[in-house]
């Protein structure tokens, strides 16, 4: 894994407000970076800063080993393109036009999955197609890093599982993924290295095992009638949270939980014991946050 | 040179041949004007004044297609590209603005051309005006060269954002810079402060520079560097308000 990109002190705002501060990265190689965080956190103007669309009020983004980066880059959107009077067909073509090395035609409408569709002007194609098209269009230089900006929004569940699998194949082949999307399940599976943006600043950066580590691992779910008190003063918990009689309790230590809460065994019933997963863990890094 | 050349196939395939009700309502509108004054609103005019006055107004009615072209079309079109996001989709590509805005630029100054010969077959076979073929070629290149600054102020209204601003700032420009031009009307009928603020507009200066090369067979270097100035200044104006807004990070918005 080689240096791609060198992100330096980057700081935005706007109109007075800070959007982004001190943003520091190094990404590399053979990898796929999921950025996230809550509505408003600053990814998109991040990945517009990077993609030299907005510019930052300080700081340096690099591309390494190319002077031409954005014969190296594919990104895709949050936004499709919509245009009405261009057929799919031309598109594909007119994006492959600005590339030096462009992947071929018929690899790109396969990607697309619109290969019935090639005649058809782009207003006729559902929000699903719009999406694929997207990614196929984005994928059109054969770029050695792709920015995908909540690229399965409007995708079916097939369509999505399509994308990851071919997400999946470009990383295999080497190519370096920057990601931000809401669906974070899909995330969770698949991503190398997390970015929690949060208030505009790097708030975690490592693997989701290093964030099991921080937040904890396991999350242990029951239904109860008893008080929330009865559980709270219990060692090793992380956070515990109530939803009516539903509990949710975050440990590092599932098996110490368990032997604390055996003498209200008689009083709780779906007792579940499950991995955390990235949604609970970014649900306490908020909170946490918002406490300090 | 491959790509520009398919992207301006493509940019005259979407904004010409695949809208055509556009572009002749954009054909049709200076050549009803034409009509309309040369043929109806013109009882009591002597024959030798009114062929000079056919003359003078096919030049004007020249002009104001390539207003309607250059500003109400440019300014449509690029608003278009942006919600649509196609800017976007281009500035995220390895191609220069300067590509994509001279292909647009190409597109428009072709339908300028087609709408400056369409007015002049009007002028030739329902009007008679007897201008050699030299002379109106001479005229039509006039006029699309000075239709580029038109084009540029499209590209500066389009900045604004959304259909109203556009439609508004369109019908702000565009008729009253008709008006004051003299293009509708002889300047001369207005208050002399109108004239003033008229004859420093880069259409009276287009208009001047041609009707100056139709009667006297002469270059008016006036026109000449009044209109120049004026393309160096909507051009500053143009990058230093998309520098702000990229600043301000509303650029596609």
């Amino acid at each position: 894994m080689s240096n791609i990109l060198s992100i330096q002190n980057i700081n935005k705002k706007f109109s007075g407000k800070t959007v982004l501060k001190n943003i520091n990265l190094q990404i590399y190689s053979h990898s796929i970076i999921a950025l996230v965080g809550a509505n408003g956190a600053g990814k998109t103007t991040l990945i517009n800063i990077i993609l030299g669309l907005i510019t930052s009020d300080s700081g340096k983004i690099t591309f390494l080993n190319t002077q031409h980066w954005k014969q190296i880059t594919g990104v895709m959107m949050q936004d499709n393109l919509a245009l009405n009077r261009i057929k799919v067909k031309e598109i594909i073509n007119l994006s492959r036009s600005y590339f030096k090395h462009p992947l071929s035609y018929q690899k790109l409408l396969s990607l697309s999955g619109l290969n019935d569709l090639e005649n058809n002007y782009m207003n006729q194609l559902s929000g699903g197609q719009k999406r694929r098209l997207s990614f196929a269009l984005s994928l059109s230089g054969n770029p050695e890093i792709l920015f995908l900006d909540e690229p399965t929004v409007g995708m079916d569940s097939n369509a999505r599982h399509d994308f990851w699998q071919e997400i999946s194949k470009l990383r295999q082949n080497g190519k370096t993924i920057f990601v931000t999307s809401h669906y974070l399940e899909e995330l969770e599976n698949i991503a190398d290295r997390f970015l929690i943006l949060q208030n505009g600043s790097i708030a975690f950066d490592g693997s989701i095992q290093s964030l099991r580590n921080i937040q904890g691992n396991s999350l242990v779910e029951f239904d109860s009638e008893l008080n929330i008190k009865t559980f709270t003063s219990i060692q090793n918990i992380i956070s515990i949270e109530q939803l009516g009689q539903h509990f949710q309790i975050v440990t590092n230590d599932p098996n110490d939980l368990i032997i604390a809460i055996t003498p209200y065994l008689t009083a709780i019933t779906n007792l579940q014991i499950k991995q955390t997963n990235l949604d609970t863990m970014l649900l306490n890094y908020r909170e946490e946050h918002n406490h300090d | 040179m491959t790509n520009y050349l398919f992207q301006t196939k493509i940019n005259f395939e979407r904004i010409v041949l695949r809208n055509k009700a556009f572009f002749l309502f954009d054909m049709l509108l200076p050549i009803t004007f034409y009509l309309l004054y040369t043929k109806i609103l013109t009882t009591g005019i002597p024959a030798n004044a009114m062929a000079v006055w056919n003359e003078d107004y096919l030049v004007s009615m020249m002009i104001y297609s390539c207003m309607l072209g250059g500003i109400i079309t440019t300014s449509n079109t690029l608003l278009d590209d942006q919600t649509s996001h196609f800017k976007l989709f281009i500035s995220l590509k390895p191609i220069s603005k300067f590509q994509y805005y001279s292909s647009m630029a190409l597109v428009f100054i072709f339908l300028n051309l087609i709408s400056s010969i369409l007015i002049c077959s009007v002028g030739i076979f329902i009007n008679h005006i007897d201008l050699s073929l030299h002379l109106l070629i001479i005229l039509i290149c006039i006029n699309l060269l000075g239709t580029i600054p038109l084009i540029l102020i499209g590209a500066l209204i389009s900045l604004a954002k959304g259909s109203n601003t556009v439609n508004l700032l369109n019908n702000l420009v565009v008729f009253p810079l008709a008006i004051i031009s003299g293009l509708w009307w002889p300047i001369r009928i207005m208050p002399d402060w109108l004239q003033r603020i008229g004859k420093i507009m880069p259409t009276y200066q287009l208009s001047n520079l041609e009707q100056t090369f139709l009667h006297t067979g002469s270059i008016n270097w006036h026109a000449i560097i009044n209109i120049s100035a004026w393309l160096v200044i909507i051009a500053l104006l143009f990058l230093v308000l998309s520098r702000i807004q990229k600043r301000k990070g509303s650029i596609f918005e």
